[in-house]
């Protein structure tokens, strides 16, 4: 049963690295620092504690946020997509990352107190 | 706020029954003789002399010393004036046998003035004082110059004064168009709440409206064209204030006065219960004061009651009982219809004169009567009622020989019944307290004693349960029992006994602080919401590092994977670009540090335009170059 399932998951991690363009794999990078930046906000507010408990959501909140804007701009970006964003070239997705980003900074850091 | 009540009562009583209205003010004898004592002051001129000396004969009063007076007129009389004359003239008239001395000028002066250049005042005070002297006078000729002076002057002083000239008049002249402006002017009159009705003139105007409205009317023998309701609201209006400011407002009352209650069409009627309207065995008559205006004694009404009926019951009690006059007081006994205690409704009508104004009128009576506490029966039950009760009976006013012992396995009981001293009947006062006094502390402790259905008044104390109101202070209590109600003549404070009380639990000594209402209490010390506790720094420092860590790896990842600044291109768009962003990146630790939103949202829209475009610009460029590229 885990023999399948490591069979799974090494034959996933080859499809993975040969198949996937360079640019996909660096923005799954940032994907991996986000997440992680997440984690470990939790971690501390399950073990030391919610004070402040604004700050807390804040970043946690960044967290999510930038996420689900660098996810988007994947799928916009990937050109298996390309016939589900005629109208989005990469330029386009990446300039509306970036003004998503800015809405998203500008909450934040009011929040963040 | 009293004209509120007033009218919201005046509209409640106008719904439920259509009433005539009733004087709610008017003079009492001590206000008539104060009214009197005002008008006697000794004079110091001719008008005051006027208003003293008309305004006393208006009231039926003779000035004590006429010769000096005429005297006094006499010598200071200006024949030259028109107002002087005026003024000794109709004071002459007042006074018996003072003749003024006439002459020729004064004939001529007083009739040149009767014309249209003079002022309504002045045609008045002419023609007064022709009509007071006996002299000739062409009344036609007063009468166009008074029309001529009422349309040009049109205010309500000038009016008056046309009215009051118009009754010295022949009653052949042409009384028709002055008549008239009796009704427009009433229409101008002010109604206050439906409670009164004056002119924004004041008072005098309203009074001397009224003198010359009947003198008018009674002249010509035509009905007043003011409604029933109208006069007793200028009664209301004239009546209301008991003190005048001047003389000259003094007059204008007395001269109202007189006219309301000797004209020929309206007398409005006082019904005023002498003392408060209360009977009871002692005093079985209801004697009403039926009166004029000038509380003067109607002795030619009868008093009727029309009905009478108990307010809580609504039971009629007495129909079209008259009541017989004695010593100038109607009085009726009420008692003999033996009537249960309580309130009841009085509808009175004074009939007589078919001139009487607001002879109908509400009244509420007070039957008051003496209590009597029968059967008190004081006893000590035991809780579980394993012994029986033992019931000692004590009579009003005596105390209980033996004092009751009750602590807490026993209950203390008190029993009784409240009757009507001649009839009775039970009664159920407003208060029927149970007031417990512990001597020794000056504590006190009242309850309420409630009647069953059959009328029969119950009192437990369970010593245990009350031991709260007690503060669980044992010792002896004397008991009183205390009855009232505003319909009893002799409420009781009776101590009936002494109770020992014990309680269980009582603390020792606990000194009785005097209940200090008014010390200062003991200061709040206000409690700030601490802040919550930080964890130590080292634990937040440690957390920090590890937050950031992941950039580090992401660094790592990307330099892994070939990341690579070989496609930039120094174009001034691309720098202004990257310029621009990371100035937004600084303004947003700028606004964590420093600015608030408006100041960020101001720069960020700079800034952010700026970079918009430039990255346009970039972006713009690298998708022609891709597209080149393929």
């Amino acid at each position: 049963m885990s023999n399948s399932v490591f069979s799974v998951i090494s034959r996933f991690v080859e499809e993975y690295r040969s198949s996937t363009p360079n640019k996909l794999k660096m923005i799954d990078a940032y994907l991996l620092y986000i997440l992680l930046t997440g984690v470990f906000q939790f971690l501390y507010c399950l073990l030391v504690g919610t004070f402040p408990f604004n700050s807390f959501l804040s970043g946690f909140i960044s967290c999510v946020g930038s996420f689900i804007l660098a996810v988007c701009l994947r799928i916009q970006i990937n050109p298996q997509n390309k016939r589900d964003f005629l109208t989005v070239s990469p330029e386009r997705a990446f300039a509306d990352f970036l003004f998503a980003h800015t809405v998203l900074h500008l909450v934040v850091v009011n929040f963040v107190g | 706020m009293a004209h509120l009540c007033l009218f919201s009562l005046l509209v409640l009583s106008l719904v439920l029954e259509t009433q005539a209205l009733t004087p709610t003010h008017h003079l009492t004898t001590t206000d008539v003789a104060r009214l009197q004592a005002v008008l006697s002051q000794p004079f110091t001129d001719l008008k005051s002399a006027y208003y003293s000396v008309v305004g006393l004969s208006k009231l039926g009063i003779f000035v004590a010393d006429a010769d000096e007076t005429c005297r006094f007129i006499k010598s200071n009389l200006d024949p030259s004036s028109v107002e002087s004359l005026f003024y000794a003239a109709e004071a002459s008239q007042a006074l018996s046998g003072c003749e003024i001395p006439v002459s020729n000028d004064t004939r001529d002066l007083l009739l040149a003035t009767v014309s249209e250049d003079s002022t309504a005042s002045q045609i008045h005070q002419s023609v007064s004082a022709l009509s007071a002297l006996g002299l000739p006078l062409a009344s036609q000729e007063v009468v166009i110059a008074l029309k001529a002076r009422i349309s040009k002057e049109d205010n309500v002083l000038a009016i008056i004064l046309a009215l009051q000239t118009a009754s010295r008049l022949s009653q052949q002249a042409e009384l028709g168009d002055i008549l008239e402006e009796i009704e427009d002017l009433a229409a101008r009159l002010d109604d206050l709440g439906g409670v009164y009705l004056q002119f924004e003139e004041g008072l005098e105007a309203t009074a001397l409206f009224v003198s010359a409205a009947y003198a008018l009317s009674d002249h010509v023998d035509m009905e007043t064209p003011l409604k029933e309701d109208q006069v007793i609201q200028l009664v209301n209006s004239i009546f209301s204030k008991k003190s005048w400011d001047s003389l000259s407002e003094a007059f204008s009352v007395a001269s109202a006065a007189a006219s309301l209650s000797n004209n020929r069409f309206h007398v409005p009627v006082i019904v005023s219960a002498q003392g408060p309207a209360a009977v009871s065995h002692s005093q079985p008559f209801l004697q009403l004061q039926v009166t004029d205006v000038l509380c003067q004694p109607l002795s030619s009404a009868s008093v009727l009651v029309e009905s009478a009926s108990a307010v809580s019951s609504k039971s009629a009690i007495l129909s079209q009982a008259p009541f017989t006059l004695r010593d100038g007081v109607f009085e009726l006994n009420f008692m003999a219809s033996q009537p249960a205690s309580g309130y009841y409704q009085f509808s009175v009508a004074v009939a007589g004169d078919s001139r009487f104004v607001a002879n109908h009128v509400e009244l509420k009576v007070k039957v008051s009567t003496r209590v009597a506490i029968n059967n008190m029966d004081l006893s000590v039950v035991d809780k579980d009622q394993s012994i029986g009760p033992k019931t000692t009976r004590v009579e009003y006013p005596t105390k209980a020989k033996a004092s009751f012992m009750a602590d807490s396995h026993q209950n203390f009981a008190m029993t009784f019944q409240l009757a009507d001293e001649t009839t009775g009947v039970e009664l159920t006062p407003h208060q029927t307290f149970v007031r417990l006094h512990n001597q020794k502390t000056g504590q006190e402790v009242v309850f309420v004693a409630e009647p069953d259905s059959k009328n029969l008044y119950k009192f437990e104390l369970d010593t245990a349960e009350r031991k709260t109101e007690f503060d669980s202070i044992s010792g002896t209590y004397a008991l009183y029992l205390m009855v009232g109600d505003a319909t009893l003549e002799n409420p009781i404070l009776w101590n009936v006994a002494d109770v020992v009380l014990k309680f269980l639990d009582e603390e020792a000594p606990a000194a009785i602080q005097a209940k200090t209402l008014y010390a200062p209490k003991p200061e709040i010390q206000h409690l700030f919401r601490e802040p919550e506790k930080k964890p130590p720094t080292v634990v937040s420092n440690t957390f920090t590092a590890l937050v950031l860590s992941p950039f580090l790896l992401l660094l790592i990842l990307w330099f892994k994977l070939g990341a690579n600044m070989s496609n930039f291109t120094l174009s001034p768009s691309t720098i202004l670009f990257h310029l621009g962003h990371a100035a937004m990146l600084g303004l947003m630790y700028v606004y964590w540090t420093h600015l608030n939103m408006f100041q960020t949202l101001k720069y960020l829209a700079i800034i952010g335009s700026l970079t918009f475009l430039a990255g346009n610009r970039m972006l713009a460029q690298k998708a022609v170059k891709r597209l080149d590229g393929k």
